[in-house]
Order: structure tokens, then C-alpha cells, then sequence
């Protein structure tokens, strides 16, 4: 007695798959394969104009205000070490502690 | 994946370049330069954009100051000196003795309150301001029985 599995066995070796003959097929793959050779930056960048700017945009400015923030925290770190340094010359009470 | 790898270098290097640009144009040169070589003066002239006239003003007033700075430092170490030389039995000389270090200490930073209102004075109404917002927390909260660490707000 033959299983629904021995009747599919049966029918998949008999099965002959036969496509239409494309004959622009082998003329499209090197279309593509030049396409890709050609390509020049520019037009990579041109193809992804959008992704690029928010990417460029979004980075220049985190480098700016990274930039300015450290310009600001050098400052304030400047400042504190003079008054600190203006005050001790200025203090009787810490030259008093400081002189022998 | 060529172009993708050059564009991410090419941006990398822009940032680079901008942040570089934005801290070189945020910092403060003079101030840097009067913080390296600790010129506390050249601080004042450029932080506080003093004239001549006002940094003349300025200079005579901390030569005035300085030698009262010096009799206050004398007579708090003489008063520290007590302290110790009173030690722990006598109880009168001791608090006396403390008393008196502490007198001296009021009256030392009611004279450097007097000095800076009268540096703030020579200033812009604005760059004074600024000034004794910069100087009194720290003279304030300066405390008297550790030796200073250059951090006198947190000092305790």
C-alpha cells in the first residue's frame, strides 16, 4: 500500500522544472556588474544623500558643542585654580597656616 | 562598502576638525596663560577687562593691603602660638587664647571683605559683581583649622 509520502517521493522525481530561456539574462548580469564598477563616490553619496546629511549634520554638531563644551570647562577650571591661587596671597589666615 | 568606510572617515575627520575648531575658538587664551604661569594680576586685567587705569587702581590697592596681610598673618600665627603654649590644663588661658585667635580671624576677613569691595569698586558694575561672586563663597566658607588644599569651598 503507497503513503501519501511515497506518492509525493514519486511525483518530485518525475517533476522537470523547464523555464523559458531568458535572453537578455546573461546581458542584465554584466549590466549590473558594470554598474557596480563605475560607480563613482559622488554618486554613491548622491544615492544617499538624505542618510548622509542627517549622519554628517547630527556628527558636526556633536563635535562642535563637545568642542566648546571643553573650551568652557577648561575656562571654568582656569578660573577657580587663579582664585584659588589670588585668595591664598590674599588670606592672613592661610598664610598664616602656610608660613612656618 | 569602499564608499561607505571613505565617507564615515571623511565625516570622522570633519568633526574632528569643527571640534577642534570650536574648542580653539571658545577658550580663553589670556586666562589660560595667567592660570599656567599663576598671575593672579594678569588674571584680573584680563578676566575683568581692567584699563590701565583701573589695573594701576588695582595694584595700589593690594600693595596697601599687602603689609596689613602680613601683621594679620603675624599676630594669628602668635595667636596660634598661645594656643598651643597654653595647653590643655589651664582652662582660663586656653579659651582666652582661643578667643583671641578667633577675634583675629573675624577681623582678618572683615579687612580682605573690606579689600575686595574696594578691588570690586575699581571694576565695571558688572565685571565687580562678577568678581566678589567669584571671591566671597570662597573666603566665606574657608575653613580655619585645615591647611588650604586649593579647594577652599570644599574644604572642611
Amino acid at each position: 500500500m503507497k503513503t501519501s509520502r511515497d506518492f509525493l517521493s514519486e511525483v518530485l522525481r518525475h517533476w522537470r522544472v523547464t523555464p523559458p530561456a531568458d535572453p537578455n539574462f546573461r546581458g542584465a548580469v554584466w549590466q549590473r556588474i558594470d554598474a557596480c564598477v563605475r560607480e563613482t563616490w559622488p554618486g554613491y553619496l548622491r544615492s544617499h544623500a538624505v542618510a548622509w546629511a542627517l549622519v554628517a549634520v547630527s556628527t558636526v554638531g556633536a563635535a562642535a558643542y563637545a568642542g566648546n563644551a571643553a573650551a568652557r570647562a577648561r575656562i571654568h577650571a582656569d578660573r577657580e585654580a587663579l582664585v584659588t591661587t589670588y585668595l591664598v596671597e590674599l588670606d592672613p589666615r592661610v598664610q598664616a597656616l602656610l608660613k612656618p | 562598502m569602499k564608499f561607505f568606510l571613505r565617507t564615515v572617515v571623511l565625516l570622522g575627520l570633519a568633526a574632528a576638525v569643527v571640534g577642534f575648531f570650536c574648542y580653539r575658538m571658545g577658550s580663553d587664551k589670556a586666562l589660560h596663560a595667567a592660570a599656567t604661569k599663576r598671575d593672579t594680576m594678569e588674571w584680573l586685567r584680563t578676566d575683568f577687562h581692567l584699563s590701565e587705569a583701573q589695573f594701576a587702581a588695582v595694584k595700589k590697592l593690594h600693595a596697601e593691603y599687602a603689609p596689613s596681610c602680613e601683621e594679620h598673618c603675624r599676630h594669628i600665627q602668635s595667636a596660634r602660638k598661645a594656643l598651643a603654649a597654653a595647653g590643655a590644663t589651664d582652662a582660663t588661658a586656653l579659651a582666652s587664647a582661643g578667643q583671641k585667635l578667633q577675634e583675629l580671624r573675624s577681623s582678618c576677613e572683615l579687612a580682605m571683605t573690606r579689600h575686595v569691595r574696594q578691588v570690586a569698586a575699581v571694576m565695571s558694575p558688572e565685571d565687580g559683581r562678577r568678581y566678589l561672586e567669584m571671591v566671597f563663597p570662597k573666603i566665606a566658607n574657608f575653613d580655619h583649622t585645615v591647611a588650604p588644599d586649593l579647594h577652599f569651598d570644599q574644604a572642611r
